[in-house]
């Protein structure tokens, strides 16, 4: 019997085993997921909800509504997308220049730098494949994957065979971690978790590359150079190894100086190739980065205006808010009222908001248009890019009454 | 003599790491305003020496406040072996959000990670509830 797989759209590594068994079109049982992909994968069947002003609407009325909203707006912002799939994201940015709106995603204040990075060539990167295949050493740095990511080092970066690692973890593969605190993640790494400070990661990168050269590491913090020392050898002997960015590695860093000196010293003096791939949450969030980056040259934060396109951090959700910059915000797939500080994300309750969401959150609440869209993944097929790239198809699970992220951006672009 | 200063209850200044976790993950996603995700977010994790100073116990409520903002959260033991007074845990959540500083210096980018904030017991206060 063939047997039909779904891919999950939980998280950034888009697991593509997974099996289901539906009752009365709800997904009953899910198999290989893990606990965020099972209660993701079952997040579906609500019941259809358009609402205008917190009250029940028909579709047509929200749809309108929303565009005239839009259409009065002289600076609106459209943002979120990370959960969308690639064909919702794409309408969206025509939909962003139709509107010469800013366009932003999460990954402004997250890991775009990263991505950004990458696009440009400034890093070497690789897939999880051959990671799964072939690496010997994984640094997850500022990152716990064991929490964001939970099948990561199950399917790919520690536990598993691979064609040329038979003999995984227990023999063949170094799973090492960075942090400021002791982590799931960093409690698989055993003895080699490096705590750092808060903030001190920057020096350590700096103290990991004198060790690599053959001079003696020095922190401010007085890390001890031994261990210092030791993880440079272990990082010498890499045949392939990766370093994979975390947030908190991120937000540590002033710029990402630091960390394309150390890929390049450690492709320099290691043995075999290093690569970096960054911790991407949201599961479609590189493909927003992506396409934007086809369409403009820029990964996130930009003004579309008469046909240019202007880029900055004025532009990024963050700034473009705290200027009170927009006057009106389409908000797809996020949800700024939890995620943004209060102190910058309370300036929205002061522009009209229309927001696309599977879920009732706390920006959803405030908004002027409330759409309940299909959860993608789940209700709705499409595609979208893992975090290391690689493009991922999948196929709706049940059959739903609530319109996919793209079916409402196309009636919206009507409708203008 | 100054009474208030015996009155009032012990104040101490921390600094806040957030984190994700996948049991709050999970809740979120099954019902972000549900009670499981509340349990697993408005938290706090403190020093065993910095709840005993408080002179609170473990799942006492506390406030926790800056210039940013005022929440009252649950506190808890961080059950990490290393001490760690003046530092505290806190799931990353609308809750944690409310104490991060406005101030971006024009970059886009909150300091989600850079939080100071001052813990006073709650005196059995509820937890805040989310809204805007
Ligand atoms: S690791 Fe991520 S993609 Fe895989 S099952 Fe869990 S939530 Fe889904």
């Amino acid at each position: 019997m063939e047997k039909d797989y779904y891919v999950c759209t939980g998280c950034g590594l888009l697991c593509d085993d997974i099996e289901v068994e539906l009752e009365k079109n709800a997904v009953n049982k899910v198999y290989t997921a893990c606990r965020v992909g099972v209660a993701h994968m079952k997040e579906g069947s609500r019941d259809s909800a358009f609402l205008v002003d917190g009250k029940p609407a028909d579709e047509a009325a929200a749809i309108k509504e929303a565009a005239l909203i839009l259409k009065n707006a002289k600076n609106p912002l459209v943002f979120g997308l990370g959960t969308s799939t690639n064909e919702a994201q794409k309408l969206a940015i025509e939909l962003a220049k139709k509107l010469s709106a800013t366009l932003d995603d999460t990954s402004s204040f997250c890991l775009g730098p990263v991505v950004e990075a990458l696009l440009q060539e400034k890093f070497k990167t690789c897939t999880l494949d051959d990671i799964r295949h072939k690496a010997d050493v994984a640094i997850f740095w500022g990152a716990d994957p064991s929490d964001s990511h939970p099948r990561h080092l199950s399917k790919f970066s520690y536990f598993p065979r691979g064609q040329e690692k038979q003999r995984g973890w227990e023999e063949e593969r170094t799973a090492i971690c960075v942090d400021i605190r002791k982590s799931h993640t960093a409690k698989i790494c055993g003895n080699y978790f490096f705590q750092v400070p808060q903030g001190g990661d920057a020096e350590f990168i700096e103290a990991l590359i004198a060790g690599l050269s053959g001079k003696i590491p020095k922190t401010s913090y007085n890390y001890p150079p031994k261990k210092l020392l030791e993880l440079a050898n272990i990082l010498k002997g890499a045949k392939f190894g990766t370093i994979f960015v975390g947030l908190g590695l991120l937000y540590s860093l002033e710029d990402l100086g630091p960390l394309v000196r150390l890929l390049e010293t450690l492709n320099e003096k290691a043995k075999g190739s290093f690569h970096l791939v960054p911790m991407v949450g949201h599961y479609n969030m590189r493909g927003f980065n992506e396409n934007l980056f086809a369409e403009t040259g820029y990964v996130n934060s930009v003004k579309f205006e008469e046909g240019a396109v202007k880029h900055g951090p004025e532009y990024s959700v963050v700034e473009a808010l705290k200027a009170k910059a927009v006057d009106a915000a389409l908000i797809i797939g996020s949800d700024p009222l939890s995620s943004l500080p209060r102190s910058i994300a309370k300036n929205l309750l002061e522009i009209p908001i229309i927001t696309v969401d599977p879920c009732e959150t706390l920006t959803s609440r405030k908004a002027k248009v409330a759409i309940r869209s299909g959860v993608s993944g789940v209700e709705s097929g499409g595609s979208a890019t893992r975090m290391d790239g690689v493009e991922v198809s999948f196929k709706p699970i049940v059959e739903t009454n609530r319109p996919s992220d793209e079916e409402v951006l196309k009636k919206l672009m009507e409708a203008l | 003599m100054d009474f208030g200063s015996f009155l009032s209850a012990p104040e101490i200044k921390i600094k806040i790491v957030t984190y994700r976790d996948i049991f709050q993950n999970k809740a979120m996603i099954e019902d972000r305003f549900g009670e499981d995700y509340r349990a697993s977010s408005a938290l706090i994790k403190l020093d065993p020496a910095d709840l005993k100073q408080l002179g609170i116990k473990k799942g006492d409520t506390v406030i926790v406040k800056n210039s940013f903002g005022k929440i009252v959260v649950r506190a808890e033991e961080s059950g990490y072996e290393a001490p760690h007074r003046g530092t505290a845990y806190m799931p990353n959540s609308p809750w944690s959000n409310s104490l991060v500083s406005d101030e971006t210096g024009g970059k886009g980018v909150p300091r989600f990670k850079d939080i100071t904030a001052t813990v006073t017991t709650a005196k059995g206060e509820k937890v805040t509830e989310l809204e805007f």
